[in-house]
């Protein structure tokens, strides 16, 4: 970097500067940087693990295989499906939890705590644990559902392709709305009260308050909690991993999940790096329309 | 907000709320102190009858390797939080404080680099620990996992130095002290809030983390806690009593540290996205 460095102190000051940021840049470039470029040049060619086969390169003869590949398809549909019907119910009871919580009541510290858990565990142990519950023959769903009588014969939760989606939604739902909550609720803090008092000297009802006042304004917490989120959604792996292995068949199969497979089960290191490459530009994609959109509605 | 409406109904919301989040960990603590029998029984059982810590017992004595994983998670999140903290750190300072030329850039560079999926990085990073040696190595992990926190951690740390008055370092520096004795001896003992909320948010996502421990960790001994409980195998079917146990026995830690530091954490996780 070049640099017109008056005074020593100055120098120094950047020189600091540097010696600081160096070791930042070199673990990110390392672990970050190069290996998304590494996997782009991957996709482009075949090569051999260990480098005993040189790579050679093939063009796009990858991604032309992949656009033939019905279960490539399907495990994009499958994702685009589960952030689709995830992300509108995480942020509808993200809101809820939001508003709940900006109350102030007895006992909010166990209510928050109880918002806090679900994001704070691994998603792999939560997704056991709904697996448990979802469990055909010894699952508590099934046992009420039985024991009730709403069912005279066992659910077969994830072992059918319509009602393996919606669990695996129900339990992204149920582990993420809290942190759609926790920033929403950060949102809802920072809205002075003096607006609400003017809402009421105007007659608003409560219902009117909350259109009118307080959705407007919490625009950009809902716009940052819904890029972050999406992304996730987008690179859905442990849940479906952990829940269904990607079944029936591959009714729930993301792509994490089918380049995983691809990658480390049927040893295709490049026909994989081409699957995360699309998903790369799929979320990239993502993260420019709701940034645009933001941009649109300032 | 008025004050003497009828609260029945926040409390119900509250209760419902609560409850939904609570069921599965509840019913999976429920699952860890039945009996083999209690799990498997018809007409099912709520409430275990009798309580037992035979499954507890049984993982200390019959599946060690279970408790392994946890160590292993332990020290990974570990290394991962102080590397995370200790690089972070100095990054934060700089890119907030020295006044460097285009430290806007760089932030927004580091944030835009942290969006990558984990999965896009896996054929590349396993490719490269395989030559270098570092699969199946405690190093290889935190390495790869503070490669994964070390953003978030640059930009909390970042924005609090921020908050710092700018008179304290001035004074020091009339003092004739060097940038990086200031950043040691002052900036770092008024900043410990920053870092105790930014190192236990890094310690929960090591701890979680999945694909790259997954792949990272590929002898069975090396696995950390939710890989290796997610895969372990069972005889014929998947063994609900060992693995509720071990499951609980994984997420106690976090849990403990969430109920104590709930508000450094919720602090840390909504800073800046207010703005």
């Amino acid at each position: 970097m070049t640099t017109s460095v008056t005074s020593p102190l100055d120098r120094r000051r950047h020189l600091t500067g540097m010696a600081f940021v160096t070791p930042t840049l070199l673990v990110i470039t390392a672990i970050l940087v190069y290996p998304i470029l590494q996997s782009i040049v991957l996709s482009f060619g075949t090569s051999s693990l260990d480098g005993s086969e040189p790579y050679q390169f093939v063009g796009l003869k990858h991604y032309a295989a992949l656009a033939q590949t019905e279960r490539f398809w399907n495990a994009l549909g499958v994702t685009l499906t589960f952030t689709a019907l995830s992300i509108p119910l995480e942020l509808i009871m993200g809101i809820g939890l939001a508003v709940l919580l900006n109350e102030s009541f007895r006992g909010k510290g166990i209510a928050r705590l109880a918002v806090l858990f679900p994001w704070a565990l691994p998603t792999a142990l939560n997704t056991l644990m709904w697996r448990w519950m979802y469990n055909t023959d010894y699952g508590l769903f099934n046992a009420v559902a039985l024991q009730s009588g709403v069912v005279d014969r066992p659910i077969n939760w994830l072992g059918d392709e319509t009602l393996a989606m919606l669990s695996m939604v129900v339990v992204a739902v149920w582990k993420t709305s809290s942190f759609m909550a926790l920033i929403i609720l950060a949102g809802l803090q920072s809205i002075p009260r003096e607006l609400y008092e003017a809402g009421r000297m105007d007659g608003m009802t409560r219902w009117q308050e909350f259109r009118e006042i307080t959705l407007p304004l919490l625009k950009g917490p809902i716009l940052v909690a819904l890029i972050i989120r999406s992304m996730d959604a987008l690179r859905t792996f442990e849940l479906p991993f952990n829940l269904t292995d990607g079944g029936p068949v591959t009714a729930t199969e993301s792509l994490s999940l089918y380049a995983y497979k691809v990658m480390f089960d049927f040893i295709e290191f490049n026909f994989g790096a081409a699957i995360v490459v699309v998903q790369f530009l799929v979320i990239f994609a993502m993260s420019l329309i709701y940034i645009l959109t933001l941009r649109n509605k300032d | 907000m008025t004050r003497n409406r009828p609260r029945i109904g926040l409390y119900t919301l509250a209760i419902i709320a609560s409850v939904i989040s609570f069921l599965p960990i509840i019913w999976l603590i429920l699952t860890s102190i039945k009996t083999t029998a209690g799990i498997y029984a018809w007409p099912p059982q709520y409430l275990p009858a009798p309580v037992t810590f035979q499954n507890y017992i049984d993982i200390f004595t019959k599946s060690p390797e279970l408790l392994l994983y946890v160590l292993n998670s332990l020290i990974v999140g570990l290394g991962t939080t102080i590397v995370s903290l200790s690089l972070g750190g100095m990054a934060g300072y700089a890119l907030s404080r020295l006044g460097m030329r285009r430290a806007g850039v760089l932030m927004v560079f580091i944030l835009a680099v942290s969006m990558f999926p984990p999965v896009s990085l896996l054929p590349s990073l396993f490719q490269t620990f395989l030559n270098l040696g570092l699969l199946n190595t405690y190093t290889g992990l935190i390495i790869a996992h503070t490669g994964l926190f070390l953003p978030f951690s640059v930009w909390m740390l970042a924005s609090y130095f921020a908050t710092l008055p700018k008179e304290i370092e001035e004074a020091a520096r009339m003092d004739g002290m060097g940038f990086f004795r200031i950043f040691w001896s002052i900036v770092i003992p008024l900043s410990w809030p920053g870092f105790v909320a930014t190192g236990l948010i890094v310690f929960i996502h090591s701890w979680n983390e999945f694909p790259l421990a997954l792949v990272l960790m590929t002898q069975n001994a090396m696995r950390t806690a939710p890989v290796g409980i997610s895969l372990y195998p069972g005889e014929y079917a998947f063994p609900w009593e060992t693995i509720s146990t071990a499951t609980v026995i994984a997420i106690v830690p976090i849990l403990v540290i969430t109920a104590i530091f709930q508000k450094q954490i919720v602090g840390g996780l909504t800073a800046g996205t207010g703005k």
